[in-house]
């Protein structure tokens, strides 16, 4: 019965072949870099061209929330309400997407869910913003000083990411260049940026630099005395040729709800703690930032989920996650910042 | 004669394997079964005052009525979670226990089928069996949905317009995912298999098998696990009807399930070539 | 595969007479042991009975031949090939009925015969239908061939699956139990169809608790009891050395057990044949006899010459059932 062993053999060796398959693809082609400064990345960063490309995305949070159940409700939630349930969706759930750049202002974003997707189409003067799930379309004319499109479309993608962060941050950061790191099957310097200042809950901020094109391949934000980036969106592909043009051309599909939306409003494209309305105050710079949205017409502390995710503090009912927290007064105002309680705190109070 | 007895005709108990498997009436109640699926929804459909809006029903349900191809891939979102891993565990997991209680598999084996044979010849027939599913499902769907709604313009889960070509040719697609995720089901079956006589245990541990996996894929705790779960692509076919179709999931999906493949069948050969066939 | 054969090749020069051969055969499930040891000698052409009662491990030992299970421990040769390695060289040249038929319900008798001539894969799928519709025809079961199986009686099941042992010319017949479920008639035309395959000088090895079934038709007999293998050889070197007994019915018991003592026999008085079980004045006396002893013609003279009045007088010779149940201290259960 010596030969019976013999026949669990393979068995034994498949998961090793797949264990080991799955670590060389992990390990595979991590091409050295020339050594650069971080002045030098940031460079490289900052004077990239036009780059055509292609990419799929991942975006994974992980700040410290329950995440909350997909298309929640907020009963009676309109303005406010609605607009930080979207935020707290942004911050807890986790994205894939596609991202695609084409001639100047041509882009396409694609964020994916199971049986839906959400595009921003920018297509020189022409934005359209297409939800599956509703079938509805919604155009918007920009003027023609718009500005470039990473404004109205990619909010998500680590490239607007990426620029946002070293456009806040760079003066009150610290910056370096760890050892390089490799995202989409690209070899890409490791730019972290540390925050020089200990009031602010952010750890870390590392972006993924191209060696080749300096384009952003990732972005990972740790806090403050974590190990895992409680935030990450890292292209998983990419390809720098030119995408099909058709893909900018969208034309909205038979039966869709199709709304005309004038210029100025941009809650439509995205970012809808942005709205008009309630246009907030941002005390202190940097890091250390605290936006003050002033009081809507309802009181959000009663909303009974944010009753659920809050704490009560002084001075209102905290939100509270490793990344970022959340302070709604007592007089209804909302106070978010990348820093501790006690910096909100004197925040509302100051005001 | 002994020269004649050299020669080997392979193909030839896999033929008869077929036979066997699409001889059966369980085979085709299944097939029936899963065809009754779309037709189904086609007509509750065809019957409803008013037609789905978006977002009603299960996905791709308000398409149907613009393209009657999209009945198909709705009843593969429905079937693909629970009815057709069903289908294909009552087939992987009666395909040696079943034998085994039937007693047909000592003599299958004293013929000599030869276990590796054997083996390779059941997991062939139920690989047949996944093709034979989904394809009814698809095909079903097609026919009762174009003969009730006719075949028209598409839209993409991206926004996009398509034309019945290529509607066709992405149902095709879904299709041919669905398949690819039975596969490694299949495997799993087969090996379960391999390790009793009763057939309905098999059939029923395969089945349970599914749901565990499924669930276990709903718990954000075991996130690190997902990627490894048999039914962790099952509906990722989503993917395929994005323009320009997303290949990731589908091929990932391919990888895991041969993967799966490889080290189910490896542990069926270990099994079943050591077993004590003793029903 | 390839590396066993020349070696293959080469034993089977050496050990051609012999069909089955095992040597220190044992199979243990966990600590029970099923088959403990037992050496099988199966000459070519034989007709081998191998005899034991139900749960002996006949059908453990016919398993582990035909590499359905793996033994423990010990070493077999089925046709000349080694087991387990050279099975796929033997197996296509042994037909056998293993505890009993099995076949798909849903499939008509000569479907099932096609699927189990399809799963060999050195028969000729050019002459399948041609061979099953002879299988099915020399069991005589033509005119069922289109019949689903699940339609067929018991007995007709036990002839399909003798058929599917018959799909090509085999050179070793292994039949476990061929006449269970069979009628009287049936269990005839198994017995004749035995003897007909081995008149075509293939071998047969037929296990059976049933005793008359192996007398009438073997060459040659194994008996197995509790695992173990308790004698085997040819039919007449096992009733060889049993006992040939006398047996006197008298009236005069005490007298003839008196007379026989005196002429050296071991003789005693025994139960009354059921014959005479009405006749109350009769008694009957036994004593076996040994090659020395007078030979029963003059043991008769004594006996009448002494007075006493012999009614009937029997020379027994041993029984293959009196061989077994001196063996094996148990009885073959005769009704079954």
């Amino acid at each position: 019965m010596a030969r019976t062993w013999s026949r669990w053999l393979p068995a034994a060796v498949v998961p090793l072949v797949i264990a080991g398959s799955v670590a060389f693809a992990a390990q595979a082609g991590a091409e050295d870099l020339p050594e650069r400064s971080p002045g030098d990345v940031l460079a490289l960063l900052a004077d990239r061209g036009h780059q055509p490309f292609s990419g799929e995305f991942e975006q994974t949070s992980d700040v410290g929330l329950p995440q909350l159940p997909g298309g929640v409700e907020v009963p009676g939630g309109d303005g406010d309400a609605a607009a930080v349930t979207s935020a707290l969706e942004a911050l807890t759930s986790d994205h894939t997407g596609r991202v695609f750049v084409g001639e100047e202002h041509q882009a396409r974003l694609q964020v994916f869910d199971t049986f839906g997707e959400r595009d921003v189409i920018v297509n020189g003067s022409d934005v359209w913003v297409y939800e599956s799930a509703e079938n509805a379309a919604a155009h918007t004319t920009l003027p023609a000083d718009a500005g470039d499109h990473a404004t109205t479309g990619e909010q998500l993608t680590p490239d607007a990411i990426a620029d946002r962060v070293v456009e806040a941050a760079v003066p009150t950061t610290e910056l370096s260049v760890r050892e390089d790191v490799e995202v989409a099957g690209r070899a890409a310097y490791d730019l972290v940026l540390t925050p020089r200042t200990d009031a602010t809950l952010v750890g870390e901020v590392a972006i993924a630099v191209d060696g080749e094109t300096g384009q952003p391949l990732q972005v990972t934000v740790t806090a403050r005395g974590e190990q895992a980036p409680a935030f990450r969106v890292a292209y998983t592909l990419l390809d720098l040729t030119a995408p099909d043009a058709d893909l900018f051309a969208f034309t909205p599909p038979a039966g869709a709800d199709v709304e005309e939306v004038s210029p100025p409003a941009e809650a439509l494209q995205g970012d809808e703690t942005r709205s008009p309305d309630h246009e907030p105050t941002v005390i202190g710079t940097g890091w250390e930032s605290v936006a003050i949205i002033e009081a809507g017409e309802r009181a959000l502390a009663d909303q009974p989920l944010l009753t659920q995710l809050t704490s009560a503090v002084d001075g209102g009912r905290l939100l509270s996650t490793d990344l970022v927290n959340v302070l709604i007064a007592d007089d209804g105002r909302v106070l978010v910042g990348a820093v501790p309680l006690e910096r909100l705190q004197a925040a509302a109070g100051s005001e | 004669m002994p020269g004649e007895k050299s020669r080997t005709h392979g193909g030839a108990l896999l033929v008869s394997e077929l036979r066997v498997l699409f001889r059966r009436r369980r085979t085709w109640a299944m097939l029936a079964a899963l065809a009754s699926i779309p037709v189904l929804m086609a007509v509750v459909v065809r019957l409803s005052a008013e037609p789905p809006g978006p977002g009603e029903g299960p996905p791709f349900l308000d398409q149907v009525t613009n393209n009657g191809m999209f009945v198909a891939v709705t009843a593969l979102v429905l079937t693909t979670p629970l009815f057709l891993p069903l289908t294909v565990a009552v087939v992987s997991g009666d395909a040696i226990a079943g034998e085994a209680s039937l007693g047909t598999l000592r003599y299958l084996l004293v013929a000599p089928a030869g276990r590796v044979r054997l083996l390779v010849v059941k997991y062939a027939s139920a690989v047949a069996f996944c093709l034979a599913a989904s394809g009814t499902v698809l095909l079903t769907g097609w026919a009762i949905g174009a003969a009730l709604f006719g075949t028209g313009e598409a839209t993409l889960l991206s926004g996009d317009t398509i034309g019945v070509g290529d509607a066709v040719v992405r149902s095709l697609l879904v299709g041919a995912h669905v398949t690819i995720c039975m596969l490694g089901l299949a495997a799993v079956g087969l090996f379960i298999s391999t390790l009793t006589d009763a057939g309905v245990g098999a059939m029923a541990a395969v089945a349970v098998l599914t749901i565990v996996a499924q669930v276990l894929g709903q718990l954000d705790q075991l996130a690190w696990l997902h990627p490894w779960l048999f039914t962790h692509h099952w509906l990722a076919f989503a993917d395929l009807l994005r323009e320009p179709i997303v290949w990731t999931s589908f091929m990932q999906n391919a990888l895991l399930q041969a993967a799966y493949v490889a080290f189910f069948g490896a542990l069926a050969y270990g099994r079943f070539s050591t077993k004590d066939v003793l029903s | 595969m390839s590396a066993t054969a020349p070696a293959a090749e080469q034993t089977e020069a050496t050990s051609t007479e012999l069909a089955i051969e095992t040597s220190g055969l044992t199979k243990k499930f966990g600590q029970q042991v099923a088959v403990n040891g037992i050496d099988l000698a199966v000459p070519r052409g034989a007709v081998f009975g191998f005899l034991g009662p139900n749960g002996s491990g006949k059908t453990t030992t016919i398993r582990v031949i035909l590499g359905l299970a793996a033994a423990t421990s010990g070493s077999m040769r089925v046709l000349g090939r080694g087991v387990p390695a050279g099975l796929d060289d033997a197996l296509p040249r042994v037909g056998a009925l293993i505890e009993g038929p099995a076949f798909y319900p849903f499939l008509s008798g000569a479907d099932n015969l096609r699927r189990l001539d399809a799963a060999d894969r050195h028969a000729n799928p050019a002459t399948r239908d041609d061979r099953v519709a002879a299988a099915l025809d020399r069991v005589g079961l033509a005119h069922a061939a289109r019949k689903k199986a699940r339609a067929y009686s018991l007995g007709m099941k036990q002839r399909l699956g003798i058929a599917a042992a018959l799909l090509t010319p085999r050179e070793l017949l292994v039949l476990d139990e061929p006449t269970n479920g069979l009628d009287p008639q049936g269990t005839r035309e198994v017995r004749s169809l035995i003897r007909s395959v081995a008149a075509e000088g293939t071998t047969v090895f037929v296990s059976s608790h049933l005793l008359a079934e192996v007398e009438q038709i073997c060459t040659h007999a194994a008996i197995m009891s509790v695992g173990s293998l308790v004698a085997q050889g040819s039919l007449a070197d096992l009733r060889g050395s049993g006992q040939t007994v006398v047996r006197v019915t008298t009236p005069d018991g005490e007298g003839a057990v008196a007379q026989l003592r005196h002429l050296g026999l071991d003789a005693a008085s025994v139960a009354p044949p059921r014959g005479a079980g009405r006749d109350l004045d009769v008694a009957a006396v036994e004593a076996p006899l040994s090659g020395d002893d007078p030979a029963p013609e003059d043991i008769v003279a004594a006996l009448v010459a002494a007075g006493v009045r012999v009614r009937g007088f029997d020379v027994e010779q041993p029984s293959l059932e009196d061989r077994f149940v001196a063996l094996t201290g148990e009885g073959f259960d005769v009704a079954r």
